[in-house]
């Protein structure tokens, strides 16, 4: 297990997520695939604390740990978002959510 | 050589974990290979010796998160989500090819172009440290993403509220 290794598998994580970003339409599957790409990121913070230079500093747990709050946070207000948007038009499928485009 | 061996079978688990959280069609199956992803990273992430954002992982990410998105999934649509026909459709090969893009093009070329350390330094358990660094020089960051975390409260009750109950009446 090195650097390497932890990146590539957090890169290959990143890229999954784009792809179901990208490819659904289900807007909670949207959702939770760009959890899936924070979470990437974080993995990249805790290697590069690992193999870096000074960990005693932490700065690789603690920038995860905020990082982890405000995907919380983003995800609590995304699926609240989803269940108004669900109210409102009976579907949570992006491209039957059209009402800005000009008919 | 153990370590090695953790570290393939955990990083295995976690991109299949994610590819069927992306790819299968129930969306309640879905979510319990999210939780199995979040699992491994949890695993990872211990295996990397930053035991607290294990235990952070496991509690937001597998308890809370999850539970969130089960929660989405039942009071919305029927569970099967997107029908087979746009699960398999044109657009799911052309975003195959942009995250593959992405990953050859950007991402594969910048960590092997760097000059990466080789080695891990000696790091010995840091919950106590965490927890003084949290206090001392992040205290105001912490404080902001309290306040952060009250007002996406706030937003969330206010956004899944809904209409007023006198409204419906007049309907």
């Amino acid at each position: 297990m090195t650097l390497e290794h932890c990146l590539i598998l957090s890169a290959v994580l990143f890229c999954i997520g784009l792809l179901g970003a990208l490819t659904r339409r289900n807007a909670i599957v949207v959702l939770f695939s760009i959890e899936i790409m924070i979470n990437a990121a974080n993995l990249n913070f805790i290697a590069f604390w690992r193999y870096g230079d000074n960990p005693a500093l932490l700065h690789g747990p603690l920038f995860a740990l905020f990082t982890i709050g405000v995907a919380a946070a983003e995800v609590a207000v995304g699926l609240a978002l989803v269940i108004a948007v669900y109210r409102h038009f009976k579907t949570v499928d992006l491209e039957k959510l059209d009402t800005l485009r000009e008919q | 050589m153990s370590q090695e061996v953790t570290f393939w079978i955990l990083s295995t688990v976690a991109v299949v974990g994610a590819l069927f959280a992306v790819r299968l069609r129930n969306l309640v199956h879905g979510v319990f290979s999210l939780l199995v992803f979040f699992a491994a990273l949890a695993g990872l992430f211990l295996l990397l010796m930053a035991e607290f954002i294990a235990a952070v992982q496991v509690l937001v990410y597998i308890g809370a998160v999850g539970i969130l998105l089960l929660f989405a999934i039942m009071l919305t649509e029927r569970v099967t989500g997107d029908d087979a026909r746009r699960v398999g459709s044109r657009g799911w090969f052309w975003g195959l090819a942009a995250a593959i893009a992405v990953f050859v093009v950007f991402l594969l070329p910048a960590i092997q172009q760097t000059d990466l350390p080789k080695t891990a330094q000696p790091v010995e358990s840091s919950i106590e440290k965490l927890g003084k660094q949290l206090m001392d020089p992040y205290a105001v960051t912490l404080e902001v993403l309290a306040l952060l975390l009250t007002a996406a409260l706030i937003g969330a009750v206010a956004n899944a509220q809904g209409a007023k109950p006198k409204e419906e009446d007049s309907k």
